[in-house]
């Protein structure tokens, strides 16, 4: 099933494209990771799909409905992001009620259990916590919602090392346990993943990619070698980046369409080939410029 | 993984029960505000004197109506408050759509008025044993608690209407003021003005008709209808603009 679906989904902020024109499919019980730089419509997607705001043009259809203003959408969707407004009266023991109240499947056992595990005092009051508690708490209303869709965004964001492994841990066990379709936008794809099935990888507000994760690790290639011989080698080539080494060696990243034959030419004609980790490969798609910060001081 | 359905009504008593506990601080206003009003009503809120050379006479009137004015403007105020991003957001956290956001926040704030028309009623008792205790030559209109009952809890009906009246008045400007913020300025100048144009005519104008219009009405049946039509004429009016609000941070 289907559980998310836009086409042509397009929010303007002030006259900018926050969202240009994007479709995507997003299926039930898998966990996909919204991947982009500062500024390319991930939040705004989240926004829209939580019913936060309401689309430009395009269409948007969440459990086969429009989410704005939409009470069973609310209902069965959650949206976790580091500036979320909780009743600043209301301790976190009170607001971890409060949920309860509102979310069906919620479960009051394991959110005790979190927030006793992190350490988190529930008498206190939200915004008297850390940045770092406060996105461990929300997280911690994420997991215990138990929601058909659950979103976050940037969750980590504040939280330190440990916590942060502790809790992707505690997703993935919780999403195996009950399985539900989980979006994460992050920046820190190395860490998150191992954690992820998908990866929709977005630029300008617009979908550049959206595939496994497996498939996204040897989506490209990285080429090391002499500039003339590198030059040769990637003349048909689609170039994702480009990087000089020294005096007349470069590194580049091409997308990987070789065949086995190729690859034995290449290693013949001295160069090197190396995998291109996922997060390299999503920093080269997303930048503007072939040649990254490089082209700045050049 | 099934879907959860949700009835309107069930969201919205959810949301209900959440804001009397979330919103607590404002009943703690309340207390405050009634008690200023009590002080200031120990100045009398009316009297007359006079004096023919070696005798003095001075009346002075104590009675609650100060406190109500203070309450009117304390649900003026409340209904303002809450639709403030601050606690406007709060719903988006849990289940919730535009209308029944709304729907809570109007009976929270009928409940608000309740509860304020009572106490305010209340507090003439609270005046009348500080009067007695600290004046002298005191004239009491009634010593026992309930009196005249009808009496009672008629004047805690009307003053909740009005107190639910202004209610409904500060949750549409509050409203106004959330779509843009020019009518922060906006309101208040046309209200500030309208009074001093009224003064300069010297004649009758429109905010001191709207005045009399729920003020000076005699018939309590009327008054009624009155408040409940402009209620629900202000507060459908709120219902429209708010529909298509986003939730931003």
């Amino acid at each position: 099933m289907t559980v998310i679906e836009c086409r042509g989904l397009t929010k303007v902020y002030g006259g900018a494209k926050a969202l240009n024109n994007l479709s995507c499919k997003i299926e039930e019980n898998k966990i996909t990771g919204l991947i982009g730089r500062n500024g390319a419509g991930k939040t705004t997607l989240l926004k829209i799909i939580a019913g936060y705001l309401k689309e430009t043009s395009g269409e948007l259809n969440v459990f086969s409905e429009n989410p704005f203003n939409n009470l069973l959408v609310s209902a069965n969707v959650i949206f976790i992001h580091d500036q979320m407004n909780l009743p600043t009266s209301l301790n976190l023991k009170e607001i971890l009620d409060t949920a309860a109240s509102f979310y069906e499947k919620w479960d009051h056992d394991l959110a005790n259990r979190l927030l006793e595990y992190f350490s988190l005092n529930p008498l206190q009051h939200h915004n008297g916590l850390s940045k770092g508690m406060k996105s461990t708490f929300n997280a911690i209303l994420g997991l215990a919602a138990r929601v058909p869709l659950t979103l976050f965004d940037e969750p980590t964001s504040g939280m330190d090392a440990a916590v942060r492994k502790d809790f992707y841990r505690a997703l993935l066990k919780d999403y195996l346990a009950h399985p539900r379709t989980i979006i994460i936008s992050s920046h820190h794809l190395n860490e998150i993943e191992d954690l992820l099935e998908d990866i929709l990888l977005m630029k300008d507000g617009k979908e550049l990619l959206h595939l496994p994760v497996a498939d996204l690790k040897e989506w490209a290639i990285g080429l090391q070698g002499k500039t003339s011989v590198i030059n040769e080698w990637t003349r048909n080539k689609e170039v994702i980046y480009t990087k000089s080494i020294g005096l007349d060696q470069s590194y580049v990243a091409v997308r990987n369409d070789f065949s086995e034959v190729e690859w034995q030419k290449a290693r013949v004609a001295g160069l090197e080939l190396t995998p291109v980790t996922s997060s390299d490969l999503c920093v080269y798609l997303t930048s503007k410029t072939k040649g990254g910060i490089d082209d700045v001081f050049n | 993984m099934s879907l959860t359905s949700v009835r309107l009504t069930d969201v919205v008593k959810k949301q209900y029960l959440y804001k009397m506990k979330a919103y607590s601080q404002v009943f703690m206003s309340l207390i405050f505000i009634q008690l200023l009003a009590v002080l200031f009503s120990m100045n009398g809120v009316g009297g007359m004197g006079s004096s023919d050379g070696n005798m003095q006479i001075e009346i002075k009137y104590f009675s609650a109506v100060l406190v109500v004015v203070f309450t009117m403007l304390w649900g003026f105020i409340t209904a303002i408050i809450i639709t403030t991003k601050a606690y406007r957001n709060d719903d988006f956290v849990f289940v919730t759509n535009r209308t029944s956001s709304n729907l809570s926040n109007i009976v929270f704030l009928l409940t608000a008025s309740i509860i304020g028309g009572i106490t305010s009623m209340l507090s003439t008792y609270l005046i009348k044993v500080i009067v007695y205790y600290f004046f002298s030559d005191v004239s009491l209109k009634s010593t026992s608690v309930l009196a005249a009952p009808n009496e009672f809890f008629l004047g805690s009906f009307s003053t909740s209407l009005y107190i639910f009246l202004f209610c409904a008045l500060g949750y549409l400007f509050g409203t106004l003021v959330q779509i843009n913020k020019a009518f922060a300025v906006l309101i208040p100048a046309a209200f500030f003005g309208g009074l001093i144009i009224d003064g300069l005519r010297g004649n009758e104008g429109v905010i001191a008709k709207g005045f009399n219009f729920f003020f000076m009405e005699p018939s309590l049946t009327v008054f009624i209808i009155k408040v409940i039509v402009t209620a629900g004429l202000l507060i459908s009016g709120t219902f429209a603009l708010s529909n298509r609000m986003e939730v931003r941070s």
